[in-house]
């Protein structure tokens, strides 16, 4: 009897505990259910490498840039992904002289019939004084050029966070942190970092040159897109009350437009988040990830334009609370969005792969890999091909090495 | 005979090492405050902050409060002193064991500086560049008063 009341009293637990059961499943499965498919690439960069980045060229090729360094020596290299295989590693250039730093770090760019890439390279006696050097690839030659200086300021300083875009007659575009008014009168620091950009054709000669912004944020990557209206450029400025917000600016009818806030988080800081934006565009439509930190709560946004960048929506919060930022923005073939960052919980890290549609609105989210929070795990660099996304990281253990994973989705 | 003396001499080496290990020097950084500020060489405020950082370091060197630095970018250690040097940093540059103790995560932003009672529990987070005025006014707030000339 006791046995029978006490059954009784127990049936409607038992059962409200089933049911949560069967509900926690099913969310679960729900929470896990994922259309995305992950697959590891064997890298073709060896053991000690780092810094990597992967681009694509316009027929959706995919090229990954990595540097290795055996003692003083570092070289650049890169490879292409063909049906499946990479490529033998080739060599861009080496030197003993090379600036390399986890946050600001050689890229590659690919063009219909040429190949621009570039890396920093100690100027002078001071070891934060760095120069943008560059090498474009002769096809008839089949060859790289030698280093060219890309500003020709010729003053000893920082220049850096460099973003190159594939132009029209085989040109470059490229934008960087220029450091020329730090230093200017010989006192060092008495002005302010500023953004540059620069077209250069096929033999690196300057065809034009602009001072984008005259006061930026000293130690943030810049990006560059080539929207349907021409090349945006965004980064994080730097207000005169030390507001260091994301930025645009745009070359619009051979001008570039006044810098604009993607939009005003207010993040007032005297220091250098060592966190640029990201931006990513395919005709009108425009998308920029970036991290910000108002009041120490750290959060990754994006924001999206459907008229080439003139303007952008509200922002939506991608990350909060435990991510470091080190965003990365691409846009699929189908018109979704993909944002790469990272989640901190130190020692370990984890790179995540958000998706979004045309609308901002939350798609899946897809963990790429469980990296280390250190900052010789660098910047996890995305790009997309077709649905595809490719990502490359620098896996820390008993010794760095470079790795690529391919996340597919379904249309 | 021999075989004694060998013990004995043992035992002394291993009460010296103890003693060292356990030397007022170690006990005392132990339980000081600790003031530790992340710096990048590469860092333009990092680098204009530091001889504030240069005459805090001499000002609390009779005091509980100890001033250490961080490289932000964790480069093997030879190479973080010969950039500590160049940079003109004058306190010390903690080794990566050093940091690992701390269980310090990584700012946000650079340079950030951390107040840390001495059971290396934060109690102050300075970001961005510091002034001699916004480090004595923390450092008052903690009543660890720090006179200057």
């Amino acid at each position: 009897m006791k046995n029978l009341v006490g059954a009784v009293l127990l049936q409607p637990l038992f059962t409200f505990y089933f049911a949560v059961c069967i509900c926690f499943v099913c969310m679960s499965s729900k929470l896990q259910a994922s259309d995305a498919k992950l697959e590891l690439i064997a890298s073709p960069a060896p053991l000690n490498s780092s810094l990597s980045r992967v681009v694509t060229d316009s027929t959706g090729r995919v090229y990954l840039s990595w540097v290795t360094q055996k003692e003083a020596m570092a070289t650049l290299f890169y490879s292409t992904l063909v049906n499946g295989a990479w490529s033998a590693p080739e060599i861009i250039s080496q030197g003993t002289d090379w600036f390399n730093n986890w946050a600001d770090f050689p890229s590659l760019m690919v063009n219909k019939d040429s190949m621009a890439a570039h890396w920093l390279r100690m100027s002078a006696a001071g070891t934060y004084d760095y120069d943008v050097q560059a090498a474009f690839y002769n096809l008839d030659t089949n060859d790289w050029s030698e280093g060219i200086t890309i500003h020709k300021d010729g003053i000893s300083a920082e220049h850096g966070f460099v973003s190159m875009l594939p132009m029209s007659e085989g040109q470059t575009f490229i934008s960087w942190l220029d450091g020329r008014e730090t230093i200017r009168g010989g006192n060092e620091e008495t002005g302010s970092m500023t953004l540059r950009a620069g077209i250069f054709n096929k033999a690196g000669e300057t065809v034009s040159e602009w001072e984008l912004d005259h006061r930026v944020c000293d130690c943030c990557q810049t990006s560059a897109a080539m929207s349907s209206t021409g090349p945006l450029v965004v980064y994080r400025d730097r207000s005169e009350k030390e507001i260091r917000d994301i930025y645009f600016t745009r070359y619009v009818n051979g001008k570039w437009t006044e810098p604009t806030a993607i939009h005003n988080d207010g993040w007032e800081i005297a220091g250098c988040p060592v966190n640029g934006p990201s931006v990513a565009a395919n005709g009108n439509q425009v998308a920029v990830s970036w991290f910000t930190a108002k009041d120490d709560a750290p959060m990754v946004k994006l924001a999206i334009s459907n008229d080439g960048g003139e303007t952008f929506s509200a922002p939506t919060l991608v990350a909060e609370q435990n991510t470091n930022g080190r965003v990365g923005t691409t846009i699929l073939e189908s018109g979704n969005i993909a944002v790469s960052w990272m989640d901190t919980e130190e020692p370990r890290a984890k790179i995540m792969l958000t998706l979004y549609n045309a609308e901002a609105k939350l798609l899946e989210n897809t963990q790429i890999a469980t990296s280390s929070a250190s900052r010789r795990s660098g910047f996890p660099v995305i790009v997309s091909a077709g649905n595809d996304v490719y990502v490359t990281w620098t896996q820390i253990g008993s010794a760095m090495q470079v790795r690529v994973a391919r996340v597919i989705y379904s249309d | 005979m021999k075989a004694i003396h060998n013990v004995i001499f043992l035992c002394v080496v291993v009460f010296l090492s103890l003693a060292v290990a356990q030397s007022p020097h170690t006990q005392e950084a132990e339980k000081k405050w600790k003031i530790v500020n992340f710096w990048s060489e590469w860092c333009a405020p990092c680098r204009q902050e530091i001889p504030v950082l240069n005459a805090l370091n001499e000002a609390i060197a009779f005091t509980d409060v100890i001033l250490v630095g961080i490289n932000f970018d964790e480069d093997p250690r030879q190479k973080t002193l010969a950039i500590a040097e160049t940079m003109g940093i004058n306190f010390p540059t903690l080794s990566a064991e050093a940091i690992s103790e701390l269980q310090l995560g990584a700012p946000d932003v650079l340079p950030t500086t951390y107040i840390l009672s001495p059971d290396n529990a934060v109690v102050a987070k300075m970001i961005g560049e510091q002034t001699e005025e916004s480090l004595l006014a923390q450092l008052t707030a903690l009543n660890l008063l720090v006179e200057t000339d």
